[in-house]
């Protein structure tokens, strides 16, 4: 009994389980560390990767109905700080995060376009809800304006579902971004729930 | 305000002035009108007090019809208006009598390609300036049906067709 | 070196683009503002950033099925723009519906509609630089997402309705859930009073700010709270009664000035309204079903035109339908509330300070896609 309670609250880690469902298929990792860069910046870039993951400054950018869902997880009760992700920047050039929170059409398209190209890299991209992941309900024959997922346009990092997703699903979306960015699962530790909890 | 007045004055300016019932369709009266008469009639309205609730386009055979919509803020008076537009996809503006029209057509223009004659800019509003000739609510040959058919069939069930006319007697004693 | 005069006036505006990315306009709306220093001189508002078709896909798909839709358009006010839709079907094929299943609308629209009034709330005092009142008000505002997600399902976009009535029945829980919160709302006036309707800089920003007056609401089409704002009792609820709504004991709140103040105020007086008529409907809440018994699968709408309207958060909802006899819709037009309300801006707020454009956009209460649909 005591040894499945050890297991269940075992430290887990997607990194680490993906690594080990993968070991097999992948035939060999590649080294670049024999011949890499002449300065060798690993270190730094680490710590640098840190930071930038426990501090996104996502961009204020509503487009429709998953943007109050997005204004949730800012608010009260959600709160997205604890997660350091809740400095929402109104300008791209001051954020490294686009949440693309809502249906992009044709007229929006370009706006879309000249906002990611204004944010300084590194940057990411979230696609929150099905508007934005796939066109979602306006995937239809009649649709003559929306386009089809914001991948189109811009490349994505991290999809969301939901029409729209609870705020849940957006901070497990930036939890995932930011396992994304240091191959870290945040905030460690992170344990299992256990089954039927 | 005066409704038996109103719908007497809706007489000498509209082809055809009809109380329909509102538990049925929603709204109250029914009126057609030629197209060269729209401003006329929303001089009228405005003077009486009505507000533009909707301006909206139904692309049928003959041609395109428009309609407005009005309604009143004492009394329960809501009036719809048909008018067709002409060979050229023409009908006279309203935007100077009611200036909330001005949008309402610019959409119709977009959406159905319906020219608002003496419109101060008619320039595409919802969808983007390269989709001008889009025209995305117009009806392709399949599906485009006949004024006919999209009128309410009047004889089959009796007592609905006896509650209009009781309307009418009504306003005319 | 001397600066000549300039001879035209015109080149001392500057023109300045706000939007469709802006924190203060709610989504994706564009204004072009032809400046004069601090002075916005003319205001050209460009829609359609958030246009998605609605109106086209109606046409394509069995009248019942537009129904999620529906919530998609105003997604702060879905249940309302739900039962709009429901009624009008409701209408045209002549189904009848249960006496439970009227309150139980009329109790998820108010709860809905206190609900936009509480982020509206929220958002504007963010607009004008008020950070604290927007997180007690998401703090009760989940509270009634809570409520209403236990009996729909979703927290947003409701799609509850069905024609014929709703898809669940309330439960006791859900009595119960709604008169506590009926009173956590209650005791939290005497914090929103003197926080922040009592506040001297938000009186500086609001008062004789945007002025409307019935005159221009007539000949722009606006109603709702800016229409009663400048005086004028109309509320589709009442002029139009439809629903349970003439059972029930209620005011409608009015304001004289028609400025941003009396729209923020007959919205704030709304709140209170609203938990009055929800308080009224579960005590008479009849037992019964909560469908109506017959609902054919394919629902014939005979040939004609119907109209409904009710009264949305924002302002007069109207659906307009053209049926030819079959079950898809020939031609359906939404009549939304912000798209009227919106059309003032550049009449009214020409020659405005560009703070004061921001708080005057800011009382109309606007959800972007209602207005591009």
């Amino acid at each position: 009994m005591a040894e499945q309670k050890k297991s269940l609250l075992k430290v887990h880690s997607y990194t680490k389980e993906c690594e080990d469902r993968y070991e097999g298929a992948l035939p060999q990792r590649t080294k670049t560390s024999e011949e890499g860069p002449l300065l060798q910046m690993t270190l730094s870039d680490t710590i640098l990767d840190l930071c930038r993951a426990n501090s996104l400054w996502p961009m204020t950018f509503g487009l429709a109905c998953c943007a109050i869902e997005m204004m949730c997880c800012g608010m009260a009760r959600f709160d997205m700080a604890r997660y350091g992700a809740e400095v929402f920047r109104p300008s791209p050039r001051q954020s490294d995060l686009l949440i693309v929170a809502g249906t992009v059409n044709r007229k929006m398209a370009p706006a879309v376009v000249t906002l990611y190209e204004q944010m300084p890299a590194p940057r990411y991209v979230i696609a929150l809800g099905n508007c934005a992941v796939s066109g979602g309900p306006f995937a239809v024959e009649a649709n003559y304006d929306v386009v089809l997922g914001v991948d189109k346009l811009i490349p994505v990092d991290v999809y969301v579902p939901g029409c729209p997703p609870r705020p849940e699903a957006l901070i497990e979306g930036i939890l995932q971004l930011q396992e994304k960015i240091t191959n870290k699962r945040f905030p460690f530790p992170q344990n299992k729930m256990p089954e039927g909890a | 305000m005066d409704v038996k007045n109103v719908v007497k004055q809706w007489k000498t300016i509209a082809a055809s002035v009809e109380a329909v019932d509102f538990a049925v369709t929603g709204y109250d009266y029914d009126l057609s009108v030629a197209g060269a008469k729209v401003p006329e009639l929303a001089n009228f309205m405005l003077k009486s007090g009505f507000y533009l609730v909707d301006l909206m386009a139904v692309h049928v055979t003959p041609s395109i019809e428009v309609v407005y919509q009005f309604a009143h803020v004492e009394t329960r008076c809501r009036v719809m208006i048909r008018a067709f537009v002409d060979a050229n996809n023409e009908i006279p503006t309203i935007s100077d009598i009611y200036q909330g029209a001005n949008w309402h057509e610019r959409e119709t223009r977009d959406f159905h390609g319906v020219v608002f004659v003496g419109h101060p800019n008619l320039e595409p509003l919802i969808l983007a300036e390269e989709d001008v000739d889009l025209k995305p609510l117009l009806k392709d040959e399949k599906s485009l049906k006949d004024v006919a058919a999209i009128r309410r069939q009047q004889p089959e069930p009796k007592p609905e067709a006896a509650k209009p006319e009781a309307v009418k007697s009504q306003e005319q004693s | 070196m001397n600066v000549e005069p300039l001879e035209d006036d015109r080149h001392h505006r500057f023109v300045l683009n706000m939007g469709p990315q802006h924190p203060s306009t709610h989504g994706v709306l564009r204004v072009l503002l032809e400046l004069e220093g601090e002075y916005a001189m003319h205001l050209h508002p460009v829609l359609g950033y958030g246009h998605r078709c609605h109106e086209k896909i109606a046409e394509h798909k069995p009248a019942k099925s537009f129904m999620p839709n529906t919530a998609r358009m105003d997604y702060l006010g879905a249940l309302i723009y739900n039962q709009g839709y429901a009624q009008l079907l409701e209408k045209a094929a002549g189904i009848e519906v249960p006496q439970r299943a009227e309150y139980i609308r009329v109790i998820t629209a108010e709860l809905n509609r206190i609900q936009s009034h509480l982020l509206w709330y929220g958002a504007y005092l963010l607009d004008l630089g008020a950070f604290t009142p927007i997180m007690f008000a998401f703090d009760d505002r989940e509270h009634i997402l809570d409520i209403l997600e236990d009996v729909t399902g979703s927290r947003l976009t409701y799609c509850y309705h069905r024609v014929g009535g709703v898809s669940k029945d309330i439960d006791d829980k859900f009595v119960s859930r709604t008169r506590a919160f009926i009173e956590r709302l209650r005791s939290r006036y005497t914090m929103y009073e003197d926080l922040v309707n009592g506040n001297v800089i938000l009186q500086k920003r609001l008062i004789d700010v945007g002025e409307l007056t019935p005159q221009i609401c007539a000949r722009y089409g606006v109603t709702g709270p800016l229409l009663r704002g400048t005086g004028v009792a109309y509320d589709i609820r009442r002029a139009e009664p439809y629903s349970v709504y003439p059972e029930f004991d209620f005011e409608i709140p009015t304001e004289t000035k028609g400025d941003c103040m009396a729209s923020f105020m007959v919205r704030y007086r709304e709140i209170e309204q609203s938990l009055r008529i929800i308080e009224q409907a579960l005590d008479k809440l009849p037992e019964g079903p909560s469908m109506a018994a017959k609902v054919p699968k394919k629902l014939k709408l005979p040939a004609g035109d119907y109209n409904s309207s009710v009264e949305a958060p924002r302002g007069e909802l109207s659906y307009y339908l053209v049926a030819d006899g079959s079950d898809v819709p020939y031609r359906l037009k939404v009549r939304t509330p912000s798209y009227s309300n919106l059309s003032t801006v550049p009449e009214t707020c020409s020659g405005m300070l560009l703070s004061d454009v921001v708080s005057a956009m800011g009382s109309l209460d606007l959800v972007i896609p209602e207005i591009d649909r």
